[in-house]
């Protein structure tokens, strides 16, 4: 903070007094604010996204305001063991094999995408052939299908890449 | 005095019969565009993980080849092409999501719609679309163009699109923009939330990924390597200014260097930094495209040999080694000749 004396001081501040946003940002500000945390969000693998979540869950429970009310949780212990005890006494149920339920899977990326885009882009556009479509169309169909119209782009451009 | 009124009276007379006359003229226009159109328009319908779905799509050559929205036919399958109140199945010949279409082709001689010129139209040039809105027959609607944006919805374009004042509907994704002479012009894709206009990817662009689809059997979107930004002062013209040039890329191999002023890629001139999302959307992998910039008082144009934009997959290599990069001084005020 020494190496500034006031004069220098008045100059930066003269100066940043022109710096403006560039237009449009306070508008989109918002938008895109969410739009990073989202990216950024999704950037996490999936094990610390859960561990988050706990965490996040269990310090939603003010712990040392429970401790002080030793009757609250002395109540909750002795419910835990009489449910528990009803538990094991029960007789176990049949396993009933669901071999015919469908079993959605995402199908496992082989290759991780690479991209340079900054994380304000939301999708990464990919080129690959996306499906052999072998089946046939004659599929029946019921019910109301979705009409389609975007309202949003598929994918957006980063910025004044090429 | 009296020849003045009565010539006043006149020109109103001629004003009042000339409205009705060029409304019914327009009308007429729209509908014999309709008429002539319609029938090279389809109802797509087809399944993907949310459902079922349906949206339009139009054929482009005799051989039964179609474009649609990448929403459509992008992701989707059991897709079934309704022609001539009968349904086809279709398979999926190209998906791209950075342009947001695909490409379906179903095996049937069909009728194609001529491919128009979108850089000849100007704001307020009147529009026409034909669609499938819900569950109703193909439909026309009239509009015009309300401008060429590169950013909407908070991000940039690929590419230049055209924003349309026209009602699109639910059901109308990949619907034919058609001029008045019944020449596509755009693929209808995004609408605005109160459906009271929208956006339509230009007819050009459509066509590059198709060349493409021809040449390489994909969409090969190409890269160089530099990121521009905005210069302070405008440079022969341009404001695109190279603010890095990655390293390892067809634009650091060819002698390009941070701090160059672009001004032309291709055959497109660039005055601001947006051009260049225009001029790198029509770069195609593996093609040498030259690019012109002033670097202090030289202006030099490089020949850059293209490569597999980062987010293209898979990333088959170039068949030919990247040219030898050069740069030609063009127009010096009495430098010597170097190569950088």
């Amino acid at each position: 903070m020494d190496e500034f004396n006031d004069n220098e001081i008045t100059k930066l501040l003269r100066l940043k007094r022109y710096e403006q946003p560039p237009p449009g940002y306070f508008e989109n500000f918002l938008h895109e604010f969410h739009r990073r945390q989202r990216d950024e969000l999704l950037r996490e693998p999936l094990w610390r996204i859960c561990i988050d979540r706990t965490r996040d869950f269990a310090a939603s429970f003010n712990l040392s305001t429970l401790t002080s009310y030793p009757a609250a949780v002395t109540a909750v212990l002795v419910c835990a063991a009489v449910l528990s005890l009803r538990i094991y006494q029960t007789p176990a149920p049949a396993t009933v094999a669901a071999t015919d339920r469908p079993v959605l899977v995402a199908p496992a990326s082989t290759e991780p995408e690479w991209t340079l885009a900054s994380p304000v882009a939301t999708r990464v556009f990919n080129t690959r052939s996306l499906r052999n479509m072998t089946k046939s169309a004659q599929t029946h169909r019921s019910g109301t299908p979705r009409y389609v119209l975007d309202s949003v782009p598929v994918s957006y451009e980063t910025t004044f890449k090429f | 005095m009296l020849a003045k009124l009565a010539f006043l009276a006149a020109a109103a007379s001629l004003s009042a019969q000339q409205t009705p006359e060029s409304a019914t003229s327009l009308s007429r226009e729209v509908k014999d565009v309709f008429d002539r159109c319609a029938k090279a328009v389809v109802k797509i319908e087809a399944t993907d993980q949310h459902g079922e779905l349906s949206g339009t799509g139009f054929f482009v050559d005799p051989t039964g080849t179609l474009y649609t929205a990448y929403s459509v036919g992008g992701e989707a399958e059991n897709v079934t092409v309704e022609f001539k109140g009968k349904k086809y199945p279709a398979r999926q010949l190209m998906a791209d999501l950075r342009s947001g279409i695909a490409m379906l082709k179903v095996d049937l001689a069909s009728p194609a719609l001529p491919i128009g010129n979108s850089d000849q139209l100007e704001i307020a040039t009147p529009v026409v679309a034909i669609g499938y809105p819900l569950d109703l027959a193909e439909t026309p609607s009239f509009g015009m163009i309300a401008g060429f944006d590169r950013k909407c919805f908070g991000g940039y374009f690929p590419t230049r699109h055209l924003r349309v004042n026209l009602p699109p509907q639910r059901g109308e994704g990949g619907a034919p923009l058609l001029n008045l002479k019944g020449e596509v012009v755009g693929i209808l894709l995004y609408s605005f939330e109160n459906n009271s206009s929208c956006y339509a990817l230009p007819i050009e662009a459509a066509e590059k990924i198709r060349a493409d689809f021809v040449r390489f059997g994909e969409p090969r979107h190409g890269w160089i390597g530099a990121n521009v930004a905005e210069a302070s002062a405008p440079v022969e013209g341009s404001r695109a200014v190279t603010k890095e040039i990655m390293k390892d890329t067809p634009a650091a191999e060819s002698g390009m260097k941070a701090g160059d002023v672009v001004l032309q890629i291709g055959r497109t001139k660039v005055h601001e930094p947006e051009d260049i999302l225009d001029a790198s959307f029509f770069l195609t992998a593996g093609d040498v495209v030259p690019i012109t910039v002033m670097r202090g008082n030289e202006k030099l144009t490089f020949s850059v040999q293209a490569d597999f934009h980062p987010a293209s997959h898979p990333r088959p290599p170039l068949l030919a080694a990247p040219l030898s990069n050069r740069a030609m001084p063009l127009n010096l005020q009495s430098a010597p000749e170097r190569t950088p």
